[in-house]
């Protein structure tokens, strides 16, 4: 399946840089349609109103740590919805350790990056995702 | 109080930021010699630090341990750092830029977990702060060693150091 460029993608990380970082490789990559969102706290009920706006989310890649609602509390949260149970939903991580990962799987995660990482990467996690 | 595995435990960070600046700043880290650092005053004027704390397990015995990071950059070096970092040209340092350093000592702490959960140590992370000024104070945890070792890079000097003991409480 070919990738929409206007795919609507959230980026959730509560470090500004980070954000930033992510938002440039997806646009290198050629995605168009990029929300930022600075926790997990405020990351759902974005993800929320734009499911009953009829425009839903159709990508979240997320930080693990953050100070609110963290990214494995956001996607347990998402998968024990009917609605998102099968959102795709990309965790990023500054801890390579292997148990994160174990963790991550068991909650529904799509797919799992450690930073620092590449936008060529980050296109390979990607096409994982959307082409199982 | 004692820092005789200070030397293992330093490994795992040069290599994650050497790791660090060639995935996410597009360029190579040279570590120069490293040297004991006798005073707190910063070398650089914007600082990245990151406090860890564990448990070390090494022949059958258990030792608290307590860390820090510590990235400084010149003014000069951290501007590029960051322009490099995030694809756009600045001439200051700035609110926009300001949580760039942390965000790299974030990475260099993450990667440097791994390993040293191989050489025995557990290791809680603290959070990230910057400190900001021409040759302002850093205050290490008391009691440890720091090391200071220069970095090279196509950006500028900078300079890790790491400080380190055991048997803290």
């Amino acid at each position: 399946m070919a990738l929409k460029a206007n795919m609507k993608i959230l980026v959730i990380d509560d470090m500004a840089t980070m954000r930033k970082i992510i938002k440039n490789m997806l646009g290198q990559i050629g995605f168009t349609n990029i929300t930022e969102a600075d926790d997990g706290a405020t990351g759902l009920p974005m993800i929320e109103s734009a499911q009953e706006s009829g425009e839903p989310y159709e990508f979240i890649v997320s930080d693990w740590n953050m100070p609110q609602m963290t990214g494995l509390e956001l996607l347990k949260t998402l998968r024990a919805n009917d609605t998102y149970k099968a959102l795709p939903f990309l965790m990023i991580t500054a801890e390579a350790e292997q148990g994160n990962v174990v963790i991550a799987v068991k909650a529904g995660v799509s797919n799992f990056i450690v930073k620092p990482f590449s936008a060529q990467v980050l296109k390979e996690k990607i096409d994982k995702i959307f082409n199982k | 109080m004692s820092n005789a595995n200070f030397l293992e435990f330093s490994k795992p960070f040069i290599e994650a930021a050497k790791n660090v600046f060639e995935t996410m700043v597009f360029t190579k880290l040279d570590p120069g010699k490293p040297s004991v650092k006798k005073n707190n005053s910063s070398k650089g004027d914007v600082s990245a630090v990151l406090g860890l704390s564990g448990v070390l397990t090494k022949e059958g015995a258990e030792k608290k341990y307590r860390a820090m990071l510590v990235i400084s950059f010149p003014y000069d070096t951290y501007i590029k750092v960051a322009g490099a970092m995030l694809m756009e040209t600045y001439t200051e340092f700035n609110e926009e830029i300001r949580d760039v350093g942390g965000e790299i000592c974030n990475m260099i702490m993450g990667n440097a977990k791994r390993d040293l959960g191989g050489l025995g140590y557990t290791s809680d992370m603290a959070i990230p702060s910057i400190i900001e000024g021409p040759s302002h104070t850093i205050k290490y945890p008391e009691g440890t060693t720091v090391i200071i070792i220069p970095m090279k890079s196509a950006h500028g000097e900078m300079f890790l150091e790491l400080c380190y003991a055991e048997g803290t409480d």
